[in-house]
């Protein structure tokens, strides 16, 4: 059943390891935003040790663990514009298998890659450098684990659904674009919603921003009862079904409207 | 009878943005968005039987890759039912297409990085081929496609002629039922055509496979298929055998006559006569239809009224034929 899948997973695993320089350049890349964040933040702390009730500690945890899992959480939001604009979606439509899976399954060889040797070598280095709070005990630490999943699930369904665009419109750039700020500036990996205002970060963490990066950050900090991690759980659940829904619906549609460009 | 592929009225249009030139037309579009609806294919039907051959012709844009297309289960017809195999191709698009088999000779869907064997492979997994099938296929196509030397080369080395090998036997590595040839010998010298079209016929008679072609070579179609389908601005102009048309449309003759002397030949009735300026001008060409002259008589006439070396009649090439069809000088 899933050795399709398997089989597409392994080559996007593969084909990653072939840019090398690339990647090394990936992994710099990583940690110099976290030291640029490190920067930022020792400068506006100054001398205080916490503030809002927040510590450094915190706050460095936090940006250390959204930046890395950034690394791995890595989608390629042009995976379809890519394939209607060369038109080689007709031979992927030829396969039998289903498109959607096809493009979650090459994501994750992605993701693998970049877990073991991305998010491992930057998280190594800038712990060692930074230090960084430990985990509130193993079950926490399960727990995050299993949140960090659903949140690529989030942030996967939403480029997914994004992407179905690109049936209507030729060219994505531009919302993918709007798309990756919402993500950036929402999720709470830049700024962490403690320092949004009560009524702003109510509403965040209702969306599904929050719940990619900063959801489990605050599991992994133990900041989170049993039943509070229970219902971020399931706002997360919650979203990943119904931005897939909106996916589905819209590439059910697309793919009626689709134009195979060139021959 | 039900027929293997039954295609019924089908239609599809595309629209096509359509702007004013120029910066103030540009400006335009942005705020009002004019479209113009393109007819890729008008009321089309046909039926194949299985294990038949089928050329499908058209000038280029006549809407030949939109109906493989349709076909193949990727593009939803507007109007009009698709029934191949017992499947809706574009309704129950991943259970059909493990039976089929595509080849865009435009689109190469092995993997561009990677060597020939591992696409393969890639595709083994995909189609979820059993091991003992896979092997037998792949072994049969190799020796008789010759791909020995490049099996292990990566595809962005391969020569077009050994890329567009590759790709056949990529699509028939899971036994397909149908295949459908979208060009499959653009760009490909004389020899690797031909190695192309032997294998093609040979498949077809050893597996029963329906196979449909289309492409702009008349050698293709003429070596390949017993039965042709020309389609012209979306729509079927023309369905039956190869030689069916030349009946149809072929009625042209052409006479060859080379004069002992150069004479002024007298005007005939029906046939227009044109010098061909070789061997001193004693060399003509009469040109006309068989339904209106008859060449015994023809040629009786010129027998007793001029001295005649050589005589010479060629019936017209089925290129120069379906060429004047495109033109719309015949119908």
């Amino acid at each position: 059943m899933l050795t399709p899948y398997l089989a597409f997973a392994k080559k996007s695993f593969l084909n990653r390891s072939a840019y090398r320089f690339n990647h090394f350049m990936g992994i710099l890349n990583t940690i110099l935003r976290i030291f640029i964040f490190w920067g930022i933040y020792k400068a506006l702390y100054g001398d205080r040790s916490e503030v809002d009730g927040i510590t450094m500690t915190m706050v460095t945890t936090n940006f250390i663990l959204s930046i890395c899992l950034e690394a791995v959480f890595c989608v390629n939001d042009f995976y379809l514009p890519d394939r209607i604009n060369s038109g080689s979606i007709a031979n992927e439509l030829l396969l039998p298998i289903s498109f959607p899976g096809r493009m979650l399954a090459d994501n994750l060889g992605n993701a693998v890659f970049k877990l073991i040797y991305h998010f491992v070598p930057a998280l190594i280095v800038s712990v060692l450098i930074m230090g960084i709070q430990a985990p509130a005990g193993i079950p926490m630490l399960l727990l995050f684990i299993l949140s960090a999943l659903l949140g690529y699930g989030v942030l996967w369904t939403i480029s997914f659904a994004v992407q179905m665009c690109s049936f209507w419109l030729i060219n994505v750039w531009s919302i993918v674009t709007i798309k990756n700020v919402f993500v950036n500036v929402l999720s709470g990996s830049m700024i962490p919603l403690w320092f949004m205002p009560d009524w702003m970060s109510g509403v965040l963490e209702l969306l599904p921003f929050s719940s990619i990066y900063f959801t489990p950050v605050q599991i992994y900090l133990g900041q989170l009862s049993y039943g509070e991690i229970a219902v971020k759980c399931a706002i997360q659940v919650v979203w990943i079904g119904v931005i897939y829904l909106i996916g589905t619906l819209l590439w059910e549609k697309g793919k009626r409207k689709l134009v195979v460009q060139g021959g | 009878m039900e027929q293997f592929i039954e295609v019924k009225h089908v239609s599809k249009s595309f629209k096509i943005s359509k702007r004013a030139k120029g910066i103030p037309g540009t400006i335009a579009n942005l705020l009002v968005p004019k479209y113009e609806k393109k007819q890729a294919v008008q009321d089309v039907s046909f039926s194949i039987a299985q294990g038949e051959m089928v050329g499908f012709i058209g000038p280029n844009g006549a809407g030949k890759s939109t109906t493989i297309k349709m076909l193949s289960g990727i593009l939803y017809p507007d109007a009009g039912e698709i029934k191949v195999n017992g499947y809706i191709p574009y309704k129950q698009r991943r259970e059909y297409v493990g039976s089929i088999g595509v080849v865009f000779g435009q689109k190469s869907q092995l993997q561009w990085d990677l060597p020939v064997i591992d696409s393969f492979e890639l595709l083994k997994a995909i189609y979820r081929i059993p091991e003992a099938t896979y092997r037998k296929n792949l072994n049969r196509f190799m020796e008789m496609l010759d791909m020995v030397e490049f099996i292990n080369r990566p595809v962005r080395q391969l020569s077009l002629g050994q890329r567009m090998r590759a790709d056949i036997v990529a699509a028939l590595l899971h036994s397909p039922k149908i295949v459908f040839f979208d060009e499959p010998t653009i760009g490909v010298d004389v020899v690797g055509k031909e190695k192309i079209r032997s294998f093609i016929r040979e498949l077809n008679a050893e597996d029963k496979v329906s196979m449909i072609f289309t492409t702009h070579d008349m050698q293709d179609i003429e070596k390949t298929c017993n039965r042709l389908i020309i389609i012209d601005k979306g729509a079927k102009i023309y369905d039956g055998s190869i030689f069916g048309i030349r009946e149809k449309y072929g009625t042209t003759r052409q006479l060859d006559v080379e004069f002992s002397e150069n004479y002024t030949v007298e005007p005939i009735q029906n046939v227009e006569v044109k010098e061909l300026n070789e061997l001193d001008g004693r060399k003509k060409r009469f040109i006309f239809e068989n339904t209106q002259v008859q060449i015994d008589a023809l040629m009786n006439h010129l027998l007793q009224n001029y001295g005649i070396r050589d005589i010479n009649v060629s019936e017209p090439e089925i290129e120069s034929i379906i060429g004047k069809i495109y033109a719309g000088e015949v119908c």
